[in-house]
This record gives C-alpha cells, structure tokens and sequence, in this order.
C-alpha cells in the first residue's frame, strides 16, 4: 500500500469491514504494554552500556575477584562436606542439605537484587523515554508512556483514582508533551508530596540526634544509616523498589551527582546556608553541625528523587533545598528553644 | 507628496489615539486582571463554533484535561457578565450553544460583530481567591481582509484588484465589471453615475466570486458583501479603475473621486474596526481551515496563502517591557490553529500542523523576533467525528465516522445528513516541500485535486444528563485553552 495514493473513499457505517478504533486499540496498546515491560526489562543492560566506556578493568578485575572468591568457598564447602562424610555418614547428609539450602537461599537473594537493579533500570528508561518525548511531542510514544506509568503505578493504592482519571483520558487526542504532563500532575502529585515530607522527616531526625549525641562517631553511623533508609524509602515510594545492590546502586550515582552538582547547589543556598549556621552556631555548637547534617541528609534526598522519579519535572515544581531548609531550620530552632522539653514531638 | 503628508498625519493621530487607550485600560488592567483574545480567521474558518466551545467549555466545566487550571480543580467556576463596550451587540452564546446542540447544525455565518466577556474565579497556586476577566470578540471573517488596505494606497490596490480579475477562472465572473470598467476615463471629469454602476457591478462580481469559490478569500473590501447601514454611502460607492501611466490624478476627475472614497472607507470602517478589536489584543488565536483548500486543490491553496500573508501583516505582536505595555499593547502570544482537525485521523494531525506551519512560515518568525510565543496546532473545537479502521490491505484506511451533512461527496455519493458514514479523506502529503516551493509559495502540482477530500460532518449527538448538557467533546481544545491563557490563571 505504500508509495500508492490512498484515495478518498465512503463507506456506510455499517460495513462489515469498519472497526471502531477505540477498544481495539486500547486492547492493542494493552498488549503493547505487556511487550514493552518484557523489551524494558530484556534491554537493560543494553540500554546501561549505551554511555560507551573503555575496557572497564576495575570491573573486570572485581568481577574475576569475585569470581574466584566463589570458587574458593565452593571448594572450601566442598571439602567440609567430603570431610564430615568421612567422619560420620549422616554428619555429611547435614551438612550436605545444609550446604544445599545455603546455596538455594544465594541465589533467590541474587535473583532478588537483579530484580531490584532491573526495576530501577525501567525507572531510569522511563524518566528518559520521557524526556524524549517531551522534546518529540510524539503522541504514539506518549500513550505508550502513559500505559507503562498505569503499569508501574498499579501496586499503589494512594493513586487510584489519579490512575482511573488518566486513563480515561488515555483515547482521547492529546499531543506528546500533553501527556507527559498530565501523567505528571496526576500521579506524580501526591508522591512528590510524599517524598518532601520523607526528606524533611530524615533531615530532622538527623540534625536532632547530631545536635544531642554525646560523640560524633555515633552521628556520622546515624547520618549514614538515616541517608540509606531515606534513599530506599524514596525509591520505593517513586516505585521503584530496589534491592540491597539497587539502594547502593542507586547511592552511589546520588552520591557522585552530589560531587558534581555541589559546587552549583552550594551557590544557591550558601547564603542561608552560612547565614543559618551562623546563627545556629551562636546559639550552640552542636546545633549548628546539626543543622549542616540535616541540610546534607536533604540534599541526599532531593538529589534521591531526581534520580528515581519515573517522570522527569516538567509541569510541578521540582522541589528545592530552599523551600526544605525553611521548614527544616524552623523546626530545627523550635527544637532548640525547647531543648529542655525533650516531650515536644518534632513529627508534625 | 500631499498625500504622503496627510497620511502620517492620520496615522501620527491614531496612534496617539491607541496609545491614550492603551494607558486607560493599563490602569483598569491592573485592578481587574483582563486577557482580550483576538480570534482571528478568514470567513467560514470556524470563529464562532470556537468561541462558543470555549465558553461553554469554561462555563459549564468542559473535558479539559491539558487545561492545567481546570482540570487539577484550581477554577471555581466561570460565568458571563456585561461586556465592556456598550455600542457593540453581544455575542449570542445561548443561541448559537442550541444551534449546536439541538438542531445539530453549525451556526450561520456572521454578519455583525459581537462581543462577550467571561469573569474565571480561580485559586492561585499560592492559594489566594482572584478573578481573570476574559474578552472575547467575534467577527465577520470577510472584514478581516480589510486590514491589508490599510497599507495600500487606492493606486496600489486598484492595480492588485484589477490584476487579480484578469486571472479569474472562469472569466465571466469579472467580464461584465471589466467590461464596464474599460469604459470609465480615470481622467475625465467625476460622474456619479457611472461610479455607481461600477461599484453596483463591482459588488455583483464580489459575491460571485463568493459564491463560486467556497474558499476564495480575495474579497475585499469585505463591507461591499454586507453593507449594513453604510449601504449607498459614498464611502462604498468606489471600485478599482485603470490608472494613467503616470502623472497626478487631476481634482474632479472620476479617479481622485474613486481615490477620496477609497480613503473615507479606510477612514471609516477599516479603522476603527482595527483600533477597536485588533490593536488592543493581549492573546491572539488564527484559525485556519486548512483542510477545506487543501481539498480545492492548489488554487485555492494558493488563495488563502495570499490571503492569510496579507493579513498577519497587519498584527502587532511582540513582547514589550511595561513601558510598552502602556502605550501599545501587542499580543504575546500567538497561537495557530488548523481548524476542523476532526475531518482527519488524528495520525494526520502532525501533517496538518506542518502545512500550517509551512504556510505562516513568515509569520511566525516575525512574531518570534518581536518575542512573541507561538505554537501551532491541529483543533477541532467542536469534534464532530470518532475514529474508526476499515479493514483491507496494506493495515485498513484510518477513517472518521460522522454524520455527514447533506450535499454529495465523493464518488457522486449523496448524504441525507441522518446516516452515520465513515470517511477515509485521503492522505495529507508526508512532506511539506511537495506542497509549497522555497519562498513558500504553493506549488500547482503539490496535491492533485481528488486525492484530498474534506467533507463537513454534523455537530455530535449529544445525549443529555439531569444537569443539563455534557460537554461537548474537542481536539486540542484545551492545549489552546492552556497556551492561551494558562499562564495568567497561576
């Protein structure tokens, strides 16, 4: 049929060859939507090499590390059965079944972590699916997107009727770039509110502890341990849900994001930064370090959301250290003034 | 010489006049928050159908999902009120809504202007209640190719007209005006007479041409076809002559009569019709019907090309400082439109908006250097058809289903304006280049007639709910809502 002219043509609405449009596409995107999350999922790690690299020998060199390590414990594992064998026959059939279940347990744990890093995969595919489609204005791409934001979202029950109201608009015509910003104020509302309060939440916690614990070791595991669980707690929240191997995965990108865009982020708010310290630091020492924690721990956060929203920011705000650190240090000198009063609840 | 003075005289004093206006309503603007949008588009390009969609759409709370105000619950609701400007009628929203949606048919065109104004009750993002005051004029399209005479001296357009009804097809339409027209002496001494014969035959000529070319746009002046009150008037007594060669038009003489009338009726009716409505617009929205040229073929392509250029010349557009905001307001934001989109799959949309990008190519750079956004769309305000597949090789043509209004199709069909039909309209052309050549002129072989075929559809049954009527379903009605007028609702 290409390359021929299609002329114009009647039919009556009767013909047995019409097809209303509506329902068989939805049931060809349906089917679509199932492809794509099995393509999503096969193209992973092909879609991770994209960025080019030289021959990687670090990974090379921990990967045969590794490699050899399990090879080790398996011989090792090996031995200690053959070895209770021959000591007595039914201490080899414990350690046989326990070697066993050991080994059973390895890999459903290593088949969970993949699952985990190949969710946050599709997080990362979809946020720049996204943006090219932003920039195309493709509609095609743009209902595929929204079908594979309903799937992702479908475990969620805070956005059950933001689910129902877009895909009720999912036949009508709407450009591209529309439709990633309907998607984006519909279901990523009510989670972008989630996620600010875990960050102010976590940063709190943090300048609290720093400011009353008796040694900083204690507040350097706290910040640490605080920073993981805030950084889990988003992904899962944004639906990614990662594994173990995801969370420092995904630490480890904020943290070198952190790295680059500190210089940038301190420019904005050094002012309020250094402003609030100072001040902090009049009142008391402790509470000014606590302050800088607590500032850290949403910067961890903020920069946790970046990476793990399934939808790039185009319509909502993208939240701010600013709009954060007003609330923080309000309640950070509330804590202050009231540090006598251990009773007082932070949590609002 | 004389007349070069005169006419910078006459356009120093309009422009002081806009900009006294202009500081009045900055003043006003500030207390009450008021966006005018200017909706713009040659006759039968859908004005009316659009701004009736609108309001109802804002008034009774449309399917507005890309209307970010509306749809994320942020307007409270929008209501109309007496609109500003007491001389001039209003526009009959609730007539042309039953129109619409009862007899299912489209509104008739329009004869007069009208105006109406919508007050918005929206919450801020910030949270604060405010209003935003909405001023929306309609228009007979035929006035709009008045505009370009401003800029056009009586020699100037004599020359362009009589050209233009050398080359009209067929020639009897202009034969009897060009006839008479051969016998009129610019030189000799004024004769009434004789100019109201020309004028008589060159109005015949007019409608004619009207009613020939369903999308002919050449026709101005556009008063000729609906005279009103100004009927017999001197200032539309005149047509085009032949001019002498060279030399001064002596006093007295028929074309320094022709010449003085041609000036009243700018002076007159063009004028103040553009003072009024299109210099002091703040949004501006062009609807073009691009479908229903591209199925005339490249004559009548080319015809509104012509026409749709000579217009956009006249727009102020650009974004000022507030010093410019004062003296002279210019839309900031211009959006096109390729109306009736609903006569295409919408996998044709994206063709459809690249032929109208193509065709206000010049326009929109213009407006892009003076700072002024533009975007440009497909848009069916009223969408009068759903979207089906006709199965058959090569994957089915992708077809509209409608109710075709009565009158014969394609294939010598007739349609009795009650059966559903599906349509499959032809395909747009994939690649814009083949329509129109580097200066963006059409190209006669672009599509060949019959290959393209737009056909008009009834307005959608609709079936009521207690509350009332559902609202009326749209292409991209919102997305022009959202450009238009989404940044003031913040």
């Amino acid at each position: 049929m290409t390359g021929t002219v299609r002329r114009p043509a009647v039919f009556s609405a009767d013909d047995p060859r019409l097809v209303a449009v509506e329902a068989d596409e939805a049931q060809r995107h349906a089917a679509q939507i199932e492809a794509d999350a099995v393509d999503a999922a096969d193209q992973l790690p092909a879609v991770q090499a994209a960025p080019k690299r030289r021959v990687p020998w670090a990974s090379m060199f921990w990967s045969a590390l590794s490699g050899l390590v399990v090879l080790g414990l398996g011989l090792a594992v090996s031995k200690l059965v053959e070895d209770l064998f021959a000591r007595a026959p039914w201490l080899g059939a414990i350690g046989l079944a326990l070697a066993v279940i050991a080994g059973l347990a390895l890999l459903v744990l290593i088949l969970r972590e993949v699952i985990g890093l190949a969710r946050l995969a599709t997080v990362e595919a979809l946020r720049r699916r996204a943006t090219e489609i932003v920039i195309s204005d493709d509609r095609n791409d743009g209902r595929a997107l929204v079908a594979d934001m309903l799937s992702l979202t479908k475990r969620m029950p805070v956005l059950a009727r933001a689910r129902a109201r877009l895909a009720e608009h999912r036949s009508d015509i709407i450009d591209g770039r529309d439709l990633i910003r309907l998607a984006e104020r519909e279901l990523m509302t009510p989670l972008d509110a989630e996620a600010r309060r875990l960050v102010v939440a976590a940063s709190k916690r943090v300048s609290v502890v720093t400011a009353i614990s008796p040694r900083a070791a204690v507040d350097m595991i706290f910040v640490l341990v605080n920073g993981l669980r805030l950084v889990r707690q988003i992904a899962v929240l944004y639906g990614a849900r990662p594994g173990t191997l995801g969370v420092l995965k995904l630490l480890r990108q904020v943290i070198s994001h952190l790295a680059v865009t500190g210089g940038i982020g301190l420019s904005d708010s050094l002012l309020q930064q250094v402003i609030g310290h100072g001040l902090a630091t009049r009142l008391s020492a402790r509470l000014g370090e606590g302050m800088v924690n607590g500032l850290l721990t949403a910067r961890l956060g903020l920069l946790t959301i970046d990476q793990v929203r399934p939808l790039p920011f185009q319509e909502l705000p993208r939240p701010a250290l600013g709009d954060l650190a007003g609330t923080l240090m309000r309640s950070t000198s509330g804590r202050g003034d009231s540090a006598g009063a251990p009773g007082k609840n932070a949590a609002p | 010489m004389h007349e070069a003075v005169t006419l910078t005289v006459s356009d120093i004093i309009e422009q002081a006049r806009q900009a006294a206006r202009a500081f009045a309503e900055f003043g006003e603007s500030l207390l009450h928050p008021t966006v005018r949008l200017g909706v713009t588009g040659l006759s039968r390009a859908g004005k009316t159908v659009f701004i009736t969609a609108l309001v109802h759409g804002l008034v009774r709370g449309g399917r507005f999902p890309v209307f970010e105000a509306m749809s994320s619950g942020r307007i409270a609701g929008a209501r109309l009120t007496p609109q500003p400007d007491d001389a001039v009628p209003r526009f009959d929203y609730e007539r042309h809504v039953r129109v619409l949606v009862e007899e299912r048919a489209w509104p008739d065109s329009t004869r007069q202007i009208s105006e109406l104004r919508v007050v918005i009750d929206y919450q801020s993002a910030s949270g604060s209640m405010r209003t935003l005051t909405l001023d929306i004029v309609d228009y007979p399209g035929e006035w709009l190719l008045d505009l370009p005479l401003l800029g056009k001296s009586y020699e100037q357009w004599s020359a362009q007209t009589l050209a233009h009804l050398r080359r009209l097809v067929p020639a009897t339409l202009a034969a009897p005006y060009l006839a008479h027209v051969a016998t009129v002496d610019a030189l000799a001494p004024a004769d009434e007479n004789a100019a109201i014969e020309a004028a008589r035959l060159f109005t015949q000529c007019l409608i004619d041409c009207r009613k020939t070319h369903d999308t002919l746009s050449m026709v101005a002046p556009g008063r000729f076809l609906m005279p009103g009150d100004l009927a017999g008037s001197p200032a539309l007594t005149f047509a085009p002559l032949v001019m002498p060669e060279s030399g001064e038009l002596p006093l007295g003489s028929n074309g320094a009569m022709m010449r003085r009338r041609y000036d009243a009726y700018r002076d007159v009716v063009v004028r103040p019709f553009f003072r009024e409505h299109f210099a002091r617009l703040d949004r501006q929205i062009v609807l073009v019907d691009v479908l229903a040229a591209l199925g005339g073929g490249p004559a009548a392509l080319r015809d509104l090309q012509d026409a749709m250029t000579a217009v956009l010349e006249c727009f102020r557009v650009g974004r000022g400082g507030w010093l410019n905001a004062l003296f002279s307001p210019r839309a900031d934001k211009l959006l096109f439109a390729a109306t009736k989109a609903d006569q295409v799959h919408h996998s044709g949309h994206d063709r459809l908006e690249a032929i109208l990008k193509r065709m206000t190519d010049a326009a929109i750079a213009r407006a892009g250097d003076a700072g002024a956004e533009v975007d440009v769309i497909a848009l069916a305000a009223v969408r009068a058809t759903r979207e089906a597949l006709v199965r058959g090789e090569g994957g089915g043509l992708p077809s509209i289903v409608g109710v075709a209004a009565p009158g014969t199709g394609p294939e010598g069909r007739s349609f009795d304006g009650l059966a559903e039909v599906a349509v499959f309209p032809g395909d747009l052309p994939a690649d814009v280049s083949a329509l129109f050549d580097d200066a963006g002129a059409p190209l006669a072989g672009g599509i060949p007639e019959g290959d393209f075929r737009s056909i008009r559809f009834r307005p959608p049954a609709l079936e009521k709910t207690e509350d009332g009527v559902p609202a009326l379903p749209h292409i991209r009605l919102d997305r022009a809502l959202q450009f238009l007028i989404g940044d003031r609702l913040r």
